[in-house]
């Protein structure tokens, strides 16, 4: 597999680069060492601590039931997957795995394990059985986990040897690789662990990765520890401390102040322009693998007639959306994949902004001045960007009002089926199915954000399934993409970008699409 | 003495069962649940079942009371539903931060506001009277949260006096200190503001009593009046004030909280509320309503001992 190389070259950067921190250790042990002893940091050479602000608190870090950024943040730390995301493309390369093989029906996967990983905190040696343990449990109705839907089609989960594991499949899923990725699902606990803590695991995590999990001050900080044992070779910084700052313009002056190193989770427009004008500041900012989305619900007339769906995406001014209440830090969305993915393609239908076609279509339809109920959930910019466009709705004849939502209730409003329409965002791993199956497959209500009951590719996503060949694939996604857009059952209305700041003393930071941030290559400098 | 404890005590635990019930059911009125929130959009009927009946919550709510009241009496409030962590050690290591935040502000608001206040009063009319109650209208009009942000932009940021940041992490006790002052002086003061005007009323409706008329007129020195008669009596409706003030500090810091990235007692239970976890919410209520029983009490003692009037009652 071409892709283990890059496993390998990584690694070997690390390898030399301990060998020279260990000749420099050397070199200066007399000198260095009782500097240490007094409680003096070692110059920021190598070491150190690097501190990354947080939006908001962590709450659960079992990936059977992990959710939210920050906690996928610190897991991302912590545990490591068979295979995972190549950070900056999105390529699927090796982890915990060091190679594979897919039989040729496409039914059996069969992973090969590196030897001697080690979990943190003494819980000893990585086996195959971990590797069942942690699926087999995702499987399992009793542990109540998110994930048990995205691992439909495994039917068994095998550890012949201590490092070899086999997954058998019901039937062909040539997405399946993405379903063992370190993400979520993918992430690898400890049996022993797992089973030794019981519920205090939800946050006292046990992995395989890069740092260590130490400590939690609720509201305040997490902790972790460079973990020296790491397979992958041991990370530059010897901690990393997430603070927990809500507002980005306290967050902002604190890396001005060097009161903190990375800025992860800015969004705000103007914060976003101040980083950028201070000296010394980086701001790094990439597409996310996620649009947000209006979602029609297609089974309440007059909104099951296609001509009145594409009224209301004519009547939307999206890009002005974009470039007025957003300015500029938001991306157009040609459908509901964003350019991360491998399989995105901008030919499909588009829709310009164009008031005088959305009312000529109404008129057709026979459906001037319906009403409609844009509901959204009050959450910062979900219950703020609607404004506009219900005025743009309205202004094309249509009589629509804005509902606002608190959160657990909008969930429960949602998911009854029952609202005329929702906001809805998939976010997860670049995986084409993670939004195509979860808003356009039947499968996907109930339960499930298919709110608009579209039920017109599932044969197609069925045969991207079984579509081993790459390219065929591909052009099956795209087909995919052109129906949804004929059909315009969810209305993408701008695709998220992802900001992320920092400061003059971190190198090495690669900005990911998964809406978390790894500090793995993270070196500090003086 | 024993007679008063004894009913402060009933009156306690009056209290703590009425607000815990109120809540109980109200926290169970809020649409969505735990076992929604905690699963998300793709949780199956059967998934969100099972998870209801692990927490209880496929039992008829009045059991569910019974239940948790059982319990709370032994002193066992529960396992917050996300973290898995007891509720109320979550709730307890919120309330030193939003103690120390409590106490610090309210030392700078009665340090700042009560000396304002007499001068305004004694100087009632002056220029010096005018300034103050206008720099006092100003400091109740601003947010906190906007004087929050414009004190770290200013003290921190171009002044470099403090960190921006209003909590360290770990650090010695002077170290942590220096981070409390900044959320402490913006607390305090838009608190200052309020206690300097309730000051100075308090002081001018007593100054203008027939027997303070009357010791003036018999001669008494200015200070003496100003002092022992008329701040004497105008404590009362300060201290009241202050009382309401450090219970309301206690819960309701959460933008102070937020601007200086503390944590506290507020910010951790409106996070609970918002994932419905119905055990974080009931002890953290329960904790905050103990903290202002308390306080009710204590200020129930220092009236008897400012105003002896009100030690027969």
């Amino acid at each position: 597999m071409s892709s283990s190389k890059l496993r390998k070259n990584t690694a070997g950067d690390g390898a030399s680069r301990r060998r020279f921190l260990q000749m420099a250790g050397v070199a200066g042990a007399g000198a260095v060492l009782p500097l240490n002893f007094a409680g003096v940091r070692l110059a920021n050479a190598a070491g150190g601590q690097l501190r990354v602000r947080f939006g908001a608190d962590i709450s659960i870090l079992d990936p059977a039931l992990i959710f939210q950024v920050e906690n996928q943040t610190i897991a991302g730390h912590v545990y490591n997957g068979l295979v995972q995301y190549d950070q900056a493309t999105n390529e699927i390369i090796p982890d915990l795995a060091t190679s594979w093989e897919i039989s040729a029906d496409g039914t059996v996967y069969t992973f090969t394990l590196h030897s001697g990983v080690t979990w943190h905190k003494g819980y000893g040696e990585l086996t195959s059985d971990d590797v069942k343990f942690s699926f087999d449990r995702i499987l399992d109705e009793a542990t109540g986990s998110r994930y048990t839907g995205q691992l439909t089609g495994l039917e068994a989960v095998e550890a012949p040897d201590p490092t070899t594991v086999v997954f058998r499949l019901a039937e062909a899923n040539a997405g399946f690789l993405h379903k063992v990725c370190a993400f979520n699902q993918g992430w690898i606990v400890s049996r022993k662990a797992v089973e030794e803590k019981g519920e205090a695991y939800k946050l006292d995590p046990i992995g395989t990765g890069p740092f260590v999990y130490d400590s939690w001050i609720a509201g305040n900080s997490v902790r972790l520890l460079a973990n020296e044992d790491y397979f992958g070779g041991r990370p530059h910084v010897d901690e990393v401390v997430f603070r927990i700052i809500k507002d980005e313009t306290a967050a902002a002056i604190a890396l001005e102040k060097g009161e903190i190193d990375i800025f992860f989770g800015l969004q705000q427009p103007e914060v976003i322009d101040r980083l950028n004008a201070t000296e010394g500041m980086t701001v790094l900012s990439r597409d996310a693998s996620n649009t947000v989305n209006l979602v029609l619900n297609t089974t309440m007339p007059p909104l099951d007639d296609v001509r009145v769906r594409r009224a209301m995406i004519h009547a939307l001014d999206r890009q002005g959306l974009i470039d007025g209440f957003f300015q500029g830090t938001k991306g157009f969305a040609h459908s509901v994949l964003t350019p991360t993915f491998q399989e995105f393609s901008d030919n499909v239908p588009t829709y310009d902004y164009n008031p005088d076609k959305a009312r000529a279509l109404l008129e057709e339809a026979g459906a001037v001045g319906f009403e409609f109920e844009l509901v959204t959930v009050a959450l910062n910019p979900y219950d703020r960007f609607p404004v506009p466009m219900v005025d743009d709705l309205n202004a094309v004849g249509i009589k629509a009002t804005m509902r606002v939502i608190e959160r657990g209730a909008y969930v429960q409003a949602r998911g009854s089926g029952n609202v005329q329409s929702c906001i809805t965002a998939v976010v997860g791993p670049p995986d084409p199915d993670s939004p195509l199956v979860t808003l356009f497959s039947t499968a996907s209500f109930p339960p499930g954000l298919n709110t608009s009951r579209y039920d017109q590719v599932d044969d197609l996503l069925a045969a991207a399934a079984n579509e081993l060949d790459t390219e065929k694939r591909k052009a099956i996604y795209e087909q995919i993409l052109q129906k949804t857009m004929e059909d315009v059952p969810v209305i993408p209305i701008f695709a998220e970008r992802l900001f992320l700041a920092h400061s003059g003393s971190v190198e090495g930071l690669v900005q990911n699409s998964l809406f978390t941030v790894l500090t793995y290559p993270v070196s500090l400098k003086g | 003495m024993i007679g008063y404890l004894g009913r402060t005590f009933v009156q306690l635990v009056a209290t703590l069962v009425g607000i815990v019930t109120v809540v109980f059911f109200l926290m169970r009125a809020i649409p969505g649940d735990p076992a929604i929130v905690m699963l998300g959009d793709f949780a199956t009927e059967s998934a969100i079942a099972a998870l209801r009946e692990r927490l209880g919550l496929d039992l008829p709510v009045y059991q569910q009371y019974l239940l948790f009241m059982e319990r709370a009496i032994t002193g066992d409030l529960g396992r917050s539903v996300v973290t898995g962590q007891p509720a109320l050690t979550e709730i307890m290591s919120a309330l030193p931060w939003s103690l120390s935040l409590a106490v610090a502000g309210l030392s700078v608001a009665v340090i700042v506001g009560v000396p304002l206040g007499i001068l305004s009063a004694i100087r009632h009319g002056t220029w010096i009277d005018t300034t103050i109650m206008l720099v006092a209208l100003i400091g109740i009009s601003f947010p906190v949260f906007w004087v929050g942000l414009v004190a770290i932009l200013l003290l921190s940021y171009h002044a470099g006096l403090f960190p921006a940041l209003g909590a360290s992490v770990g650090g010695s006790f002077w170290v942590q200190v220096h981070h409390l002052i900044l959320p402490a002086l913006v607390l305090g003061l838009s608190v200052a503001a309020y206690i300097a005007r309730l000051t100075r009323s308090a002081m001018l409706e007593v100054l203008g009593q027939d027997y303070v008329r009357v010791a003036r007129a018999m001669g008494v020195p200015e200070n003496r009046i100003n002092f022992r008669l008329a701040l004497r009596n105008a404590f009362i409706p300060i201290l009241a004030v202050i009382g309401v003030t450090f219970a309301w500090a206690l819960g309701n810091a959460i933008l102070v909280e937020v601007v200086f990235s503390r944590p506290g007692l507020g910010s951790t239970i409106l996070k609970a509320i918002l994932a419905r976890d119905y055990q974080l919410v009931q002890a953290g209520v329960l904790i905050l309503a103990t903290g202002v029983v308390l306080i009710n009490a204590t200020l129930n003692v220092l009236y008897g001992v400012i105003d002896p009037r009100m030690r027969s009652s």
